[in-house]
């Protein structure tokens, strides 16, 4: 303990010197001098930092939620043990797995575990020091990870084991992490790059990511905690939320005071986030053969840019049925403003005995294709004993969050206030006489006149 | 004589304007998914071959890769020989420019 506290205090002078003279993340010569050997080697300089990580969403994969329907308020939800139609697993039923050989007997790792950051033997929301040890603190924090180094593999007593790349190099190319860190994971949900959420994080994209900035510059880390945004679909929180107003926006954002009347009841994001892509729909019940000669579920979807959103009253609040998820909220709560979603609707197995939607084991309908023999290997694991799976269509709403089109692509007075307008005023709970004044030109003409005059 | 340099300038005019319409028409936007058997990225850095095996036809097909985003992936090894993808690419003189390229495999 003494050592570590003197090793930490020489790094920490090292620390002060490197800062004046080159922004580099400080450690070095104590890695190159002793190697890296995982957290072990982070918790010299950064003590406390492998336990507290074993609190977050990122390694629990679940936390309590108390903003949507239907949920025991005394335990924890997420990716761990959530069952909808986007992915129709979790972490319970979809454990990383080998799938049983297909047709051309080749078998393959899956499950929805791949992306935890410990080393699988320490899984989703295990504790204690084999634990903290198996933390990837690299994947999330090294600029020259070698991506070809995670992968499962069994080890001779059967177990699956993540590998991970515990490199030198990887180690002294530390620091906070790059949008690439993150997108490694969180764009490959949902089945395949882009696909769950269908936002690009690039510069052509995303007028933050033009700026140079990477995720961590808006979901601003507090010891491993991050603050999220408030997607309906989203319920496994660290304990913080964020919105654009803050640092860097105000809550009258524009030069134009029209504009700033109308962030009481709208979202930045339904200006500015007019377009977004990936699955729209879904069927579990019908898997395709890939050329891999495995199975994946039947998917459409658009490339980013080509889904067009609905517009809906949200208070934060969410509504959370057998075939439906989504914002709760209207005109009149005080509390709602109007939010862009992007609608997926995902077809999969209900139990017609209760009604419930019913989980699905991958591994079975990947190798054969047999669906109702996933839903069967789901059921057993639940320990789940009467059951009748039906299919059904389950809606869900997704926040558009991110992907913020660049200041001449947002919507502006006439994509709304039209009557052909982006926003269906009716279903948005506005009676004739108010819809009808909200779609006439006479609300932008001058404005939009002077405009174009200036631009001509 | 006039008449006849009017009727020699406009042929050239149009002789051209059918040309780089010909030009622009042999432009055409491919989609295909293939695996990938191999990735050769340039001593520059700022491109890279990888030549993809149909999956439906069989046939292997030389992408050219520019953007940075793939790029890094290649350099980093999020995509490697092996990976199945997605590619759109742009085919115009005897060169195939990838416009998209993503992996199929999600979790």
């Amino acid at each position: 303990m003494l050592f570590s506290r003197c090793v930490a205090a020489f790094l920490g002078v090292v620390l002060m010197v490197a800062n004046s003279h080159a922004k580099e993340h400080s450690g070095k010569e104590y890695i190159q001098k002793n190697g890296y050997q995982g957290p072990k080697t982070c918790v010299v300089c950064h003590p406390g930092v492998a336990k507290e990580f074993l609190e977050t969403v990122h390694w629990k994969h679940a936390s309590k939620v108390d903003h949507v329907d239907h949920l025991d308020a005394g335990k924890e939800y997420g990716m761990k043990n959530r069952i909808y139609t986007m992915c129709n697993g979790n972490d319970i039923v979809n454990n990383l797995k080998e799938v049983p050989p297909n047709a051309a007997g080749k078998t393959k790792f899956t499950g929805c575990n791949t992306c935890h950051p410990g080393d699988h033997v320490s899984d989703v929301g295990s504790r204690g020091p084999e634990a903290e040890q198996a933390i990837d603190c690299l994947i999330c924090h090294s600029a020259k990870y070698d991506f070809s180094k995670r992968k499962a593999v069994k080890g001779k007593d059967g177990k699956v084991v993540m590998t991970q790349d515990r490199s030198v190099t990887a180690a002294l190319n530390i620091g906070q992490p790059k949008t690439k860190n993150c997108m490694v994971c969180h764009e490959s949900a949902g089945g395949g790059a882009l696909i769950k959420r269908g936002f690009s994080m690039t510069r052509e994209a995303d007028v933050h990511a033009a700026k140079g900035m990477v995720c961590v510059d808006c979901h601003t880390v507090k010891k491993h905690r991050f603050p999220t945004g408030r997607d309906p679909n989203n319920w496994a929180h660290d304990g913080m939320y964020m919105t654009c107003v803050g640092e860097c926006h105000s809550n009258k954002p524009h030069k134009d005071a029209d504009y700033n009347r109308h962030t009481n009841v709208i979202a930045c994001q339904t200006c500015h986030i007019p377009r977004t892509g990936g699955a729209f729909a879904k069927n579990f019940t019908k898997w395709e053969r890939q050329s891999s000669g495995f199975y994946e579920p039947s998917t459409l979807k658009r490339e980013v840019n080509e889904t067009v959103p609905v517009y809906a009253w949200y208070n934060l609040t969410v509504s959370n049925t057998p075939h439906f998820i989504g914002p709760k909220g209207s005109r009149s709560d005080g509390k709602s403003k109007i939010y862009p979603f992007k609608v997926f609707q995902g077809k999969a197995y209900f139990n017609k005995l209760d009604g419930q939607l019913l989980s699905m084991d991958f591994a079975p309908p990947m190798a054969t294709g047999d669906t109702l023999a996933g839903v069967t290997s789901a059921a057993k694991t639940l320990g789940i004993k009467a059951y009748d799976p039906v299919p059904g269509w389950q809606t869900i709403y997704f926040g558009s969050n991110h992907q913020v089109a660049p200041k001449n692509k947002a919507l502006t007075c006439a994509n709304c206030h039209a009557i052909n307008g982006v926003l269906n005023f009716k279903e948005l709970g506005y009676s004739a006489k108010e819809v009808e004044k909200l779609t006439t030109p006479d609300l932008y003409f001058d404005k939009l006149l002077k405009i174009q005059q200036e631009n001509e | 004589m006039k008449r006849f340099f009017s009727v020699v300038i406009m042929l050239a005019v149009l002789t051209v304007s059918s040309l780089t319409l010909v030009a622009s028409a042999s432009a055409e936007d491919v989609k295909m998914v293939g695996t990938i058997s191999e990735i050769k990225i340039a001593d520059d850095g700022k491109s890279a071959t990888a030549i993809l095996k149909d999956t439906k036809s069989g046939e292997s097909v030389t992408i050219v890769v520019t953007d940075d985003l793939t790029l890094d992936k290649f350099k980093d090894k999020r995509i490697v020989e092996g990976d199945e993808i997605r590619c759109k690419f742009e085919k115009q003189d005897g060169k195939n420019s990838s416009k998209i390229f993503k992996k199929t495999a999600g979790c």
